[in-house]
């Protein structure tokens, strides 16, 4: 076998964190960049509008 | 339902119908000495049945080009009554076994009635007959509205609904065989999973050739929940039942793990399960029915990213707080806690962002029941979402875990937040599907509230008293270091707690049946209103709405 | 128009690339290692496999659902360890596909419950668990002794355990059926089979209290005598430091 038991334990209790960190970076850089504030603002106001038919 | 199936579709039908039979067909000779055979045979008349009613239709008049003007929502009309009449023999399965446990002779000696074989009949029905047939019958739905796009084609949906009722079917029969798994809420054997990944990818299939089909650039948050939902359901169904079938004409398999790595796999399933089955799905419910019914825009759109993000990263973690103290490395336990407590973030999160949205709409919450039990639901998931946190730090567990406070928390969460966001979603879109003005009766709805709200205390309150004492009693030590108390000593403390509970889940019955007539007379009954949710339109008006680019152009197609 | 479909498919589907990645590290993280962890955990050699009868027995508690009340995991607390034995070990259940540790205890925790009531009580119990236990709020199974055991599709059910890496012989495969019906018939030549194959300290006994009947009742017994009794390795240790 390759690997050990403890390489695999010490790769999951280090790694998890770092991606936790850089993952909601990500995150918060996308809900919070200026240009998709209006996109985000439509589609919440988007599914209020009363319109029963699909565009073709 | 044949009629709206074009001529090549109801070919396909046949063809997918007598395949299926002859299948069954197989699996009958195959299994005929084994409890298979009898699922064997109930596969090849349902789809008998199905090929019949094909036929019976199959000279109908097709659909004409005109039905492309408008959204498919036959599906979504059968699977929410299919829904409802999931949610009435559940929850009555549910409050029988509640009662088996005060009074274990109400079995009639039967081997199908017994506790064990009852217990997931009840769980199955409640968790995969009621709320999956919600959330695929709303998913279509919000699915077509918000892409401003119709269902890809007319059969494949209805595939999708039915071959599920199939599989919930085949598992709950199953149980009552004696055909399990064993593996909580993954009881059903090996060949209703196959089954269920083949219905499964169909409906991943559809979503993708909707979602293909928009005409909005920018996918709604809801459908992001419903996408989470069907994915990693698919991923978590596939990994946890990987087993090997003892033949092919017996039911029995063999699951590929053992021991440790089979308790880590089965409750990362089982909290996964609670995650994207039981929170994510029902999340894009609330997603788009309570801004809908209330009249205005969610309260933070960004805010439904994040926790959208958050719950779909941390709960894949969170698995391993169901085996504290356990022969699970100590290290897993630590990790599952860790992501169990930080859960709460995107949880608090997401119900405080249902309540915002309702900011400004509280009179419509006190005068309209179907929109108080969208906010209540929002509630007990703020509730739930933390005990949950809490239970899963490992001291709490210590005590928790065995006992009926955890039966209490999952209720908290499966009565008061899943079944409640799902019958204020439910009559909702009633009247929208079959373009009706409102509920037959509003004021049944309200009885429908009140007894469930009553039903839904009554169950929790009584379980976290029974479950703390039980845990109390299993650690308390008498004055020269022995155990105090004997396992049958717990067992007479939980009597009036056990009946209190079944009171509790009757109530919670009763509403359920109240809310099954009450549309079904909408169905049958009610006045033809005008078109779609009338109720909605918000008083206020809005901010200013700009231009919808996305509508635009035109597609070639 | 043909860049705007493209631009929105190619948006659905990195979406759905997203989730699966995001979702799937978790559980990859925290399942991965334990597939390494025959490296560390205690060894047992003494470990012995189910026998036929004992893997019937046990297929019947699944069948019924017994571990929807029942846990079989003794967690490392002084007031479990005290009430039902020294605490469980991963190597315990390392032939229990799938495993039984169960979540709920309407009932009492199993895992060491071999051994400790005879089969005569066990027999009674299962009839009328009122019988012993006036408060007990148990089903009874008094048709278990009703049923005759299946025994002639054990051995396919033994070699799909051997799929799945439970080190099944030959021999144990090919008289699976023979075997249950020795284990339960101290008399029967097929008893001896039996001991030769599973080992000298193996039950074998007319669990029922009937010799000459092989029934699902025998299977049950069978399987809860033998629980916590496949390996002593938790008596042994029970002193060491806890994981």
């Amino acid at each position: 076998m390759g690997v050990t038991y403890d390489e695999v334990v010490w790769f999951s209790k280090t790694f998890g964190l770092f991606y936790l960190i850089g993952f909601s970076a990500l995150v918060l850089v996308y809900v919070y960049w200026p240009s998709n504030k209006a996109t985000f603002e439509r589609a919440a106001a988007a599914i209020l509008h009363d319109e029963d038919k699909p565009c073709r | 339902m044949i009629g709206q199936l074009t001529r090549t579709e109801r070919q396909i039908a046949l063809v997918i119908l007598i395949c299926v039979a002859a299948f069954g067909l197989a699996i009958a000779a195959a299994g005929k000495d084994d409890p298979i055979g009898a699922h064997g045979w109930l596969i090849m008349v349902l789809c008998i049945f199905g090929v019949f009613g094909v036929i019976s239709g199959y000279f109908a008049p097709e659909p004409s080009e005109e039905r492309l003007d408008s959204y498919y929502d036959e599906p979504s009309r059968v699977g929410i009554v299919l829904s409802m009449a999931w949610a009435a023999l559940g929850l009555f399965v549910g409050d029988w076994v509640a009662w088996l446990m005060v009074d274990p002779a109400l079995t009639f000696d039967a081997a199908w009635a017994s506790y064990g074989r009852l217990r997931p009949v009840h769980t199955t029905a409640v968790i995969f007959g009621f709320g999956g047939n919600a959330l695929i019958a709303t998913s279509f739905y919000v699915m077509q509205r918000t892409s401003r796009a119709r269902l890809p084609d007319q059969l494949s949906p209805l595939f999708v609904l039915l071959g599920y009722n199939l599989f919930c079917l085949l598992a709950v029969s199953g149980y009552l065989l004696g055909i399990t798994q064993s593996k909580e809420y993954a009881e059903p054997e090996w060949y209703a999973d196959l089954w269920l990944v083949i219905v499964w990818v169909t409906y991943f299939v559809v979503y993708l050739r909707t979602l293909a089909r928009r005409k909005e650039p920018h996918i709604y948050v809801a459908n992001w929940y419903y996408m989470a939902f069907i994915l990693v359901v698919a991923m978590l169904h596939i990994v946890n039942n990987l087993s090997v079938p003892v033949s092919f004409g017996s039911a029995k398999s063999y699951s590929l793990f053992s021991g440790v790595q089979d308790a880590m796999t089965q409750w990362w399933y089982g909290h996964n399960a609670v995650a994207f089955f039981l929170t994510a799905g029902f999340l894009g419910m609330l997603y788009y029915f309570l801004p809908k019914r209330a009249g205005r825009p969610l309260f933070s759109y960004r805010l439904s990213i994040i926790s959208f993000w958050g719950i779909t990263f941390l709960y894949m973690w969170a698995g391993s707080h169901h085996l504290h103290y356990t022969a699970l490395p100590q290290w897993v336990q630590t990790l599952g806690m860790t992501f169990s407590v930080m859960l709460l973030v995107p949880s608090w999160a997401s119900a405080a962002n249902a309540l915002l949205t309702l900011n400004g709409a509280w009179h419509r919450v006190r005068d309209d029941a179907t929109l108080r039990f969208m906010m209540v639901a929002a509630v007990f998931y703020g509730l739930s979402t933390f005990e949950g946190s809490f239970m899963a730090i490992r001291p709490v567990n210590a005590l928790s875990h065995y006992t009926d406070w955890t039966v209490g928390h999952v209720h908290a969460g499966a009565l008061g937040w899943v079944a409640m966001i799902t019958f204020g979603s439910i009559y909702a879109i009633v009247p929208w599907l079959w373009k009706r003005e409102r509920m037959h009766s509003d004021r049944l709805v309200e009885v429908h509230f009140w007894l469930a709200l009553a039903g839904t205390i009554i169950y929790v309150i009584a379980m976290w008293n029974s479950g703390i004492i039980q845990g109390l009693m299993w650690r308390t030590y008498s004055t020269s270091g022995t155990l105090a108390y004997s396992f049958v000593d717990s067992l007479i403390a939980m009597k009036p707690y056990y009946i209190a509970r079944a009171i509790g889940g009757l109530l919670f019955l009763i509403g359920g049946l109240v809310g099954c007539y009450n549309i079904w007379m909408t169905i049958r009954t009610a006045p033809r209103g005008v078109s779609e949710p009338s109720i909605a339109i918000p008083e206020a008006p809005l901010a200013v709405i700009p231009g919808r680019p996305g509508a635009a152009p035109q597609s070639a197609e | 128009m043909f860049g705007f479909h493209y631009k929105l498919e190619r948006k659905a589907i990195s979406f759905t690339l997203a989730i699966i990645f995001v979702a799937s590290i978790g559980g990859l993280v925290e399942i991965a290692p334990l597939f390494t962890i025959q490296q560390t955990v205690e060894e047992a050699p003494d470990m012995r496999v189910y026998t036929p009868l004992e893997l019937a027995g046990r297929n019947i508690y699944v069948r019924e659902g017994c571990y929807a009340c029942h846990s079989q995991m003794i967690r490392t607390l002084r007031d479990e360890v005290e009430r039902y034995g020294p605490y469980s070990l991963a190597v315990e259940s390392k032939y229990d596909h799938p495993m039984l540790w169960g979540s709920k205890r309407t009932g009492p925790d199993l895992a060491r419950v071999g051994g400790k009531y005879s089969d005569d009580w066990h027999l009674a119990h299962m009839i009328n668990p009122r019988d012993l236990v006036p408060q007990s709020i148990m089903p009874d199974y008094a048709r278990l002794l009703r049923t005759q055991l299946r025994t002639d599709d054990l051995g396919r059910h033994l070699k799909a355990m051997r799929a799945v890496g439970v080190p099944y012989t030959d021999e144990m495969i090919a008289n699976a059926a023979a075997d249950a019906k020795g284990q339960a018939t101290p008399d029967d030549p097929a008893a001896e089979g039996v001991t030769k194959r599973y080992g000298e300290a193996t039950n074998v006994r007319a669990f029922d209290g009937r010799p000459d009947q092989l029934t699902e009742m025998d299977a049950m017994i069978a399987y809860l005598q033998i629980l916590g009794r496949l390996t002593d390795a938790a008596y042994k240790t029970a002193a060491a430091p806890g994981r």
